[in-house]
């Protein structure tokens, strides 16, 4: 019999840790499989990050900040990308995941041109490692090919993996804990070195990030009122909330860069 | 005739219901094995995962002490180290003129025979020059080159020997210590960038983690004193720009203050400390007197002057204890880095951080008799001294075990000269072709760490004694004979004879016997009933720690003030240059070791988000008055030499600094590091010029000048930002990408 349990994934992103060090970048491509970012791909602005640090300045030299904002598939409740595509290729499903079927995308673009966030990417050419790199290559996430869409999937294999060991075979309920002792988290959370990126199911009270998403959709229950979605008010109620940064002085500067 | 303006019915959603996907069906078996990562600055635990034979992921242990689980950006890279095209296969050996770029692939027998022939007509004048190391591949390195009658010089571009001193003068002991960051109320840092490069940066990270979260206690504030706005610049809450050198000064300003307010806890010997003269001894460095030398802004977040600035920082910093005051960097490379850093460290015993919760930890010693718990500490002088004994044939034979020196230390030390004669027989132990192997010998290619024995005693380790272990956790690939560096050096050393200090038969050997020692000991993490039970939990484990093993505070305090003013002399620069030079360690490529693999060549820089190329960071208006913009090809010019590299103009860049990445300007190895455009590649430590540390010797690399010309042309730069400036824009207040808030303005 088939243990069936509901979930509904989401991240919580606490500004305030984020150092913007890359680990989460470079953990994503090797879990991943995502083709190497040559030079060339970096010139044309196709470069390839399921999750990537934007930085933004703010004030001049000397009071000046380098803010880190990482940005990955908000994997939105209300998804832009997903009523546009014709072949039903990217979908939302009943675990909140907003989910690409890569052998259904025949690689319009439209989900891309479509995203708020900017984090769907198109294969123009066919990726390409060398013979030996190809061991290092992730048999459980599909290697895609020229002419389709990819993005992140919040490591949808690690938590099927995850579902089958622990809530198949052990029978017991998965949550953020045993997702974390058993390498089933996402790899840029298993990587963050400071603890900036948290993963869990909304819906599981024992869950960290429970609170955040309670708080956030007016139930009392967390302390913590940082929490916020980037550009929520068009209405795309991602699975994402992020941690506002917190200024310990307030900067006097001039928006001389508007 | 079809249905006109239907509603979709329930039915027809079922096309989008969920396929298959080959996610969903996950086959193969994994297995996670724990291990060393060795990509890093230091050693991290790490566990490996492996489906049929092959790895394919890399990530942090989550019970080593030192990392806690966590990971840095060059974690993952050893798989495409194991894994790399460019790999060397099998032993090479040179035909033709040394630097023809002619090599023979021969046997392991024939390279290792013709190895201990040079070894037994060289007896007496063999010298090795490695990595910093410790573990049992140290302790052989070290008896291999003794019974050859040797030394081995541990060599790294940016070397520590003047942060180990600072560290012996100030805390009693050249063990590194621990910063207990996850704890500190407060963390005060000059010009290391621990964040991101210096020393253990996933360690100081895990502690960031905590110190920034506001749910387990107040949350931490940070500020940070460098020329340059690295990444821990950008994540301090205060960022203090200084001209390069007077760090000390600053350190002893605060000094000042703490004790003229008498700010210092009761605990602390003030009298001792300054050999009972009191504020009298730092009166020349009081705020009002220093302030304007240091080359620091007016107007840092709201002070109205320097010296106010100075005063604000000391009353935060004595009064939010614990408080940690770390140096390192460009604070300890300046002719005087050593005063500056002595200065820095002063501040942990002025305000009772050393040996506390949240302060200064103390690393004890190793469990293990013949380890040690700190490398050897050598400079570019040291490197010097060896290219003056193989110029006069007193060392005729080198191994370079894993080390690409020519590459890293400037042209003008002049190894490269005599590595390209015929009078020295030139070893290299390594796995990539590079600028110091081009004119080997013979090359060996040695394991990858995922494949290979080994064990660390992490430096620093997190204040308690640890010993982290490395085991072999795949084969091999079949096309590939690469050998354990070690099991080479001894079974050469058995074939002569010689390894009468080395009683194993391999690596493996020596690690068992130290579990066996470990086992004896009865305490720590791992546990067992017999020998063999307690070395397969200790592989399983990825090392041993006993957390009630700690190190103890050797400091003497008296008349500490005093030495550490008796050594404050003004930096001397070279050249005349309009800009300082400061250089700094990349945040993938580190010192230019990862430069080989792609990933660590396409993450972007933090800061700048650029990628493959040197990129020269200069001020925005500096560059508005020169006429040039971000893409610019660049000269930087000091008295030892030029480079050119791509504009990148930073608003954050203090106008009189101009820095420069090391990592790329490499020319012989794997194209991913060496196939670049005339411009967009240099090695920036080819304009450092000959200043030498007081005290260490050490390179000092921040005490060069330099001039900037346009060369007119330009290059497409290949960052992951965005065509112009990336400011928010756009958004009605309330609506921006990234919000802020105050300290108190949240609930707790």
């Amino acid at each position: 019999m088939v243990v069936k349990i509901e979930h509904k994934w989401g991240m919580v992103v606490d500004l305030d840790k984020c150092t913007g060090c890359q680990g989460c970048v470079v953990a994503c491509q090797a879990e991943n499989n995502l083709p190497i970012n040559t030079k060339d791909l970096f010139m044309q602005k196709r470069a390839f990050e399921w999750i990537r640090i934007e930085r933004y300045w703010e004030g001049d030299f000397p009071n000046v900040k380098a803010r880190y904002l990482p940005v990955m598939c908000q994997h939105c409740g209300n998804a832009p990308c997903e009523p546009v595509c014709p072949v039903y290729a990217t979908y939302h499903n009943d675990q909140g995941l907003n989910v690409q079927v890569y052998n259904r995308c025949v690689g319009t673009r439209y989900c891309i041109n479509n995203c708020t966030y900017q984090v769907r990417f198109f294969n123009f050419w066919e990726p390409t490692w060398p013979e030996r790199l190809q061991n290092q290559l992730n048999p459980d996430v599909t290697v895609r090919t020229r002419g389709i869409t990819e993005k992140c999937t919040f490591c949808v294999q690690r938590i099927r993996r995850a579902e089958i060991t622990v809530e198949r075979r052990e029978r017991t309920k998965l949550n953020d804990k045993t997702m974390a002792a058993r390498n089933f988290m996402p790899a840029c959370v298993q990587a963050c070195p400071t603890n900036a990126l948290m993963f869990g199911d909304q819906n599981n009270k024992e869950d960290k990030i429970h609170g955040y998403f309670e708080e956030l959709h007016g139930h009392d229950g967390h302390s913590d009122s940082r929490g916020y979605r980037i550009l929520e008010e068009i209405g795309t109620d991602p699975s994402v909330i992020y941690l506002k940064k917190v200024d310990q002085f307030k900067m006097e500067h001039s928006e001389s860069h508007g | 005739m079809g249905a006109v303006a239907c509603d979709v019915f329930e039915d027809e959603l079922k096309v989008q219901s969920p396929v298959a996907l080959p996610e969903d069906l996950v086959k193969g078996k994994e297995n996670w094995y724990a291990t060393l990562c060795r990509t890093g600055p230091s050693s991290e635990g790490v566990v490996v995962r492996v489906i049929e034979g092959r790895a394919k992921k890399i990530q942090g242990n989550p019970n080593y002490p030192t990392n806690l689980g966590a990971q840095g950006v060059w974690s993952d890279l050893g798989l495409q180290q194991l894994y790399h095209p460019d790999r060397l296969s099998n032993p090479l050996r040179l035909n033709g003129e040394k630097a023809s770029g002619r090599f023979d692939s021969i046997t392991w027998g024939r390279a290792l025979d013709e190895v201990s022939k040079a070894l037994e007509s060289r007896d007496g004048a063999v010298a090795m020059i490695s990595p910093p190391m410790r573990g049992h591949s140290a302790v052989i390195a070290d008896e291999f080159i003794k019974a050859f009658g040797g030394k081995r010089i541990e060599f790294e571009s940016l070397d520590l020997k003047t942060y180990r001193s600072a560290i012996k003068n100030i805390f009693g002991q050249d063990i590194q210590p621990h910063y207990d960051i996850g704890n500190a109320e407060y963390v005060l840092s000059f010009g290391a960038d621990f964040l991101s490069t210096w020393v253990s940066p996933t360690q100081w990270q895990v502690g960031y983690g905590e110190f920034r979260d506001s749910e387990h206690s107040h949350r931490g504030i940070m500020t940070h004193v460098d020329s340059r706005f690295s990444v821990t610049a950008s994540n301090a809450d205060r960022w203090i720009p200084i001209t390069p050198g007077q760090e000390g000064k600053l350190a002893l300003s605060i000094a000042y203050v703490i004790i003229e307010e008498q700010l210092y806890p009761s605990g602390v010997d003030v009298n001792s400390l300054t050999s009972g003269q009191g504020l009298s001894s730092l009166a020349a460095y009081s705020p009002e007197n220093i302030g304007n030398q240091l080359g620091a802004p007016e107007h840092v977040l709201g002070a109205h002057s320097v010296p106010e600035l100075i005063r604000t920082v000391a009353r935060e910093f004595a009064s939010h204890r614990p408080a940690i005051a770390i140096g390192g960097g460009t604070a300890g490379a300046s002719t005087n880095g050593l005063f500056n850093l002595e200065a820095i460290y002063l501040l942990n015993h002025l305000v009772g951080s050393v040996g506390k919760e949240g302060g200064v930890i103390l690393n004890p010693e190793s469990p293990v008799k013949n380890l040690k718990a700190t490398s050897n500490a050598h400079t570019l002088s040291d490197l010097e001294e060896l290219i003056r004994d193989i110029k006069s044939s007193k060392i005729k034979m080198l191994i370079m075990n894993n080390v690409n020196p020519v590459y890293g230390s400037p042209d003008w030390i002049g190894l490269e000269a005599v590595l390209n004669s015929d009078d020295i027989y030139l070893v290299s132990i390594d796995s990539f072709m590079n600028e110091t192997n081009q004119y080997a010998d013979m090359i060996l290619p040695d394991r990858n760490f995922i494949e290979d024995w080994g064990n660390d005693v992490p430096e620093p380790a997190a204040g308690y004694q640890t010993i982290g272990i490395q085991q072999p956790i795949v084969n091999p690939l079949s096309d590939m004979d690469p050998r354990s560096s070690s099991d080479v050096l001894l079974s050469l050393a058995q074939d002569l004879g010689k390894d009468g200090n080395m009683p194993w038969k391999s690596l493996e050997d020596a690690l068992k016997g130290m579990s066996d020692e470990l086992f004896e000991l009865n305490r720590g993490s791992v546990s067992g009933s017999t020998k063999q039970e307690f070395w397969s939990n200790l592989l399983r484990q990825g090392g041993w720690w006993d957390k009630s093993a700690v190190g103890q505070d050797r400091s003497n305090i008296s008349g500490l003030i005093s030495k550490v003013i008796d050594k404050d002399k003004e930096p001397r620069l070279s050249g005349d240059g309009d800009f300082y030079l400061v250089p700094f360690l990349h945040n993938s490529l580190l010192d230019g070791r990862n430069g080989d693999m792609p990933w660590a060549q396409g993450t972007p820089d933090p800061i700048t988000s650029v990628a493959w190329q040197t990129w020269i960071e200069i001020n925005d208006k500096v560059a508005n008055e020169r006429g040039i913009r971000e893409g610019d090809v660049i000269e930087v010019k000091s008295g030892a030499s030029s480079i050119t590299g791509i504009a990148f103009v930073s608003p954050a860049q203090p106008p009189s600094v101009i820095s420069v990445p090391l990592g790329q300007g490499r020319t012989k190895g794997s194209a991913y590091a060496t196939d670049r455009l005339d411009g967009e590649s240099a090695n920036v430590l080819d304009i450092i010029e000959n200043n030498k540390i007081e005290g260490t010797e050490g390179l000092a690399w921040a005490a060069t000048t330099v001039s900037i010309t346009n060369t007119g042309e330009s290059l497409r730069i290949a960052k992951f930002e965005g065509d112009y400036e990336s400011r928010e824009v756009g958004f009605t207040e309330g609506e921006e990408l990234i919000k802020t808030t105050s300290p108190g303005d949240h609930d707790h």
